[in-house]
């Protein structure tokens, strides 16, 4: 699938980083659950779902799109580094497209979810990866980061991913009533 | 009037305070709406009736003067704002755009079930909602948001806001961009809710054949002001006042305008459009 | 009181400071490149006058480019908590895996040596560093110069069928929405709050709760987002958008002396800054 070649995957892309980079300049990002950062980041999901809309080109540019705001916008020095803010953040989408084109045909909703919770596990495992590698954390650190803040992470990822793309889909939420119905 | 339910004293705004983008939206708007009562703010964009109307409801707080909503003090910083959401319902415009749950029961119940409130409730207030708004309990709660029309979309966005029982509900343009049926319609369940449910409604338009068919008072802003206020009959009614605020008139009010400048006798003050039709029976019948 | 509702104050997207500089008017091109040499100079030297000089540069550019100081300041004043926590713990944690130089201390795992010690503060020094480039570049350069400046320097990625005009056609799309979902997104709180909406309440270890309670505004900004999306697809279409077609151009940039100076600069002092053994 190459990236940028129909309009669609264009303006989906662009429309999607937008999104990226405004989670990440203003406190739409923040989910306030505990984690070890106090906070879990949902910036990541636009790169999951468009990963899981229009494929992994895509996917990898809204994640370029994610890191660079990121690396613009960081105070904490970590982020200030190219290798931990950029690159990591570029297999983001494409990891979530993998997952979503595998597990698709099993059940969907199983696809979407498992892509975002992959999707999430890997800007947490490969950023902490780098910083690691670079120099700046050391790996006990990071790995107890990774359970941490990670895992909540990627359960709050989960939850919006399905919640957008079925969305999105048009898809139904599986429930066939409403909660007003209930008992009825 | 009599204990007013709405009262606003001198309330200023200024957006930016303190920086180079400051703007004043409100300079000392004072206004005052009885219980029950169907009025309409008219004027420009920019003329501060967001900000007003923001006010009403607690999502601003008064930076200088007083807003008194239904007993609450929204200047008091420890007014319970929850509560007075529930007592104003502010429905922005589109609002079909804050619909996020996939069924539509789901979403009108979500600010009763915010509220705490027992399913069984819940549940009454849902079918309650739907009725008022003309979207049939049994047959829609379960259905998918996704696959409704624009103005079917809308009424769910209403009927979100009605299930929680405000005594004193705020529109901002109600009407904008359905299409003239859906319009007609949702206008008649307006005038319902501020009659037989005793909806105390205030709403904001750009649309004069709206404001003529639905509202008892008209306030006319203008630059942060309320320029003048008054019946819709001395509203349009007065060439003047028309002219100098730059109003635009009902279609009805329009044509009697029209008739009167050729030199037809016509009665000016008449502006519903039962009232224009008997004016022009009037001069065809000689 | 409407604070809990604002989000457009923090969009600093953009920010850009006309002093008509020098810099300023460089072609955005050379600009961009100069710009990244240096920044990449800073990654990798670790050297401690190396550093030094580099911040010297730095700071040198803000008096070039007419940028008062305190632009760059005020990006390194909320990140003052972090640097030193962050040297605390690189000083006590990374001991063990720093090779070489001298130990100065040691207690069980907390190894504090010359070679840590150096780590630590030419982290600092780094971090110092790029976030002043960083700010004198996009102060010093609009964003349509920046994507321009971009798309040209990718062009010749093209050859090998990268498709740099649609790349930076969705940079300059997202950049344009930002803005706009800001504000929509302020009316949506709004609007989510005057219907009893509620975020951030909730006993803190419910991390489904609270996510969901997030979701009356996440969904709406990601819907709107699919339906502007959906016009901008459909308006382009129409006016017959073909991507990978040839496209001529409206801006031209002409390179000019000061242009190549420019870049001769930046490269010398690259090579400078890596030069330094200290």
């Amino acid at each position: 699938m190459e990236k940028g070649l129909t309009v669609r995957k264009i303006v989906i892309a662009g429309v999607l980083g937008a999104i990226a980079i405004l989670l990440g300049v203003t406190r739409l990002g923040y989910i306030p659950v505990p984690t070890a950062a106090g906070n879990a980041t949902i910036m990541h999901i636009p790169a999951v779902i468009g990963g899981i809309m229009e494929g992994w080109g895509v996917g990898m540019i809204i994640g370029l799109i994610f890191g660079v705001s990121s690396f613009l916008n960081a105070t904490v020095p970590l982020f200030k580094d190219p290798l931990v803010a950029i690159l990591p953040r570029l297999f983001i989408g494409v990891t979530a497209y993998f997952t979503y084109v595998g597990l698709k045909r099993t059940n969907e909703y199983l696809a979407i979810g498992l892509a975002g919770f992959v999707g999430a596990l890997t800007n947490t495992i490969l950023v902490l990866g780098m910083a690691v590698i670079r120099g700046y954390m050391a790996f006990g650190v990071a790995l107890t980061t990774a359970v941490f803040n990670g895992l909540p992470e990627a359960i709050v990822s989960v939850i919006v991913t399905l919640a957008v793309v079925t969305a999105w889909k048009k898809l139904g939420s599986g429930k066939q009533k409403s909660k007003v119905s209930g008992g009825l | 009037m009599a204990q007013p339910i709405v009262s606003v004293t001198d309330l200023s705004h200024v957006y930016m305070e303190g920086t180079p983008l400051a703007h004043q939206a409100l300079y000392n708007v004072s206004l005052q709406v009885a219980e029950g009562e169907c009025v309409a703010i008219i004027g420009h964009t920019g003329s501060g009736k967001s900000t007003l109307i923001q006010h009403f409801n607690g999502l601003m707080r008064p930076q200088t003067g007083k807003v008194v909503v239904n007993g609450y003090d929204v200047s008091d910083p420890k007014v319970d704002v929850k509560s007075l959401r529930r007592q104003v319902g502010l429905v922005f415009q589109n609002p079909e755009d804050q619909i996020f749950e996939k069924l539509i029961g789901d979403d009108i119940a979500y600010g009763p079930f915010k509220m705490g409130l027992p399913l069984e409730e819940v549940r009454e207030r849902v079918e309650w909602a739907m009725e008022l708004v003309g979207l049939s309990f049994e047959e829609m709660k379960d259905r998918p948001t996704y696959a409704l029309s624009g103005g079917q979309k809308r009424k769910v966005a209403l009927a979100g806001v009605l299930a929680l029982k405000p005594k004193v509900l705020v529109l901002d343009e109600p009407t904008a961009g359905l299409d003239p049926r859906s319009r007609q319609e949702l206008l008649e369940r307006i005038l319902h809710l501020n009659k037989k449910e005793g909806l105390t409604v205030i709403f904001v338009s750009h649309n004069m054949d709206e404001v003529a068919r639905l509202a008892e008072r008209v306030f006319v802003m203008a630059n942060g002001r309320i320029a003048c206020e008054g019946t819709p009959r001395e509203i349009f009614g007065n060439r003047e006042i028309l002219r100098e605020h730059h109003i635009g008139t009902p279609e009805s009010v329009d044509i009697l305008y029209k008739l009167h400048d050729q030199g037809y006798k016509v009665d000016l003050s008449a502006y519903l459009p039962e009232e224009t039709a008997a004016e022009i029976l009037k001069l065809l019948r000689g | 009181m409407s604070a809990e509702f604002e989000l457009s104050r923090n969009i600093t997207i953009g920010q850009y400071l006309p002093t008509g500089s020098v810099i300023h008017r460089l072609d955005p091109r050379f600009k961009l490149a100069s710009f990244a040499i240096l920044i990449l100079a800073i990654a990798i030297c670790g050297t401690y006058v190396g550093n030094l000089f580099a911040l010297a540069v730095c700071i040198a550019m803000f008096s070039v480019s007419r940028i008062p100081l305190h632009y760059g300041l005020s990006g390194i004043k909320p990140a003052i908590p972090f640097i030193i926590i962050l040297a605390l713990l690189q000083l006590l944690f990374y001991g063990e895996i720093a090779e070489g130089g001298t130990v100065y201390f040691e207690w069980g795992f907390i190894k504090i040596s010359s070679e840590s010690i150096r780590l630590v503060l030419v982290s600092a020094m780094r971090f110092v560093e790029v976030i002043f480039l960083s700010s004198v570049l996009t102060l010093s350069t609009s964003t349509t110069e920046l994507t321009h400046g971009m798309e040209r320097l990718l062009g010749p990625l093209e050859k090998i069928r990268f498709p740099v005009h649609a790349f930076s056609l969705i940079i300059t799309i997202a950049i344009r929405f930002v803005p706009t979902f800001a504000m929509e997104m302020e009316k949506m709180m709004k609007a989510q709050a005057s219907r009893g909406a509620e975020f951030g309440t909730g006993e803190w270890w419910r991390i489904v709760r609270r996510t969901k309670d997030m979701l009356p505004i996440i969904i709406p900004l990601f819907n709107v987002a699919l339906s502007r999306a959906e016009d901008l697809i459909l308006a382009m279409e129409t006016r017959c958008y073909t991507p990978g077609s040839a496209r001529t151009r409206y801006t031209h940039y002409k390179a000019k002396g000061r242009d190549y100076l420019a870049l001769a600069i930046s490269i010398a002092l690259a090579a400078a800054v890596l030069a330094i053994p200290w």
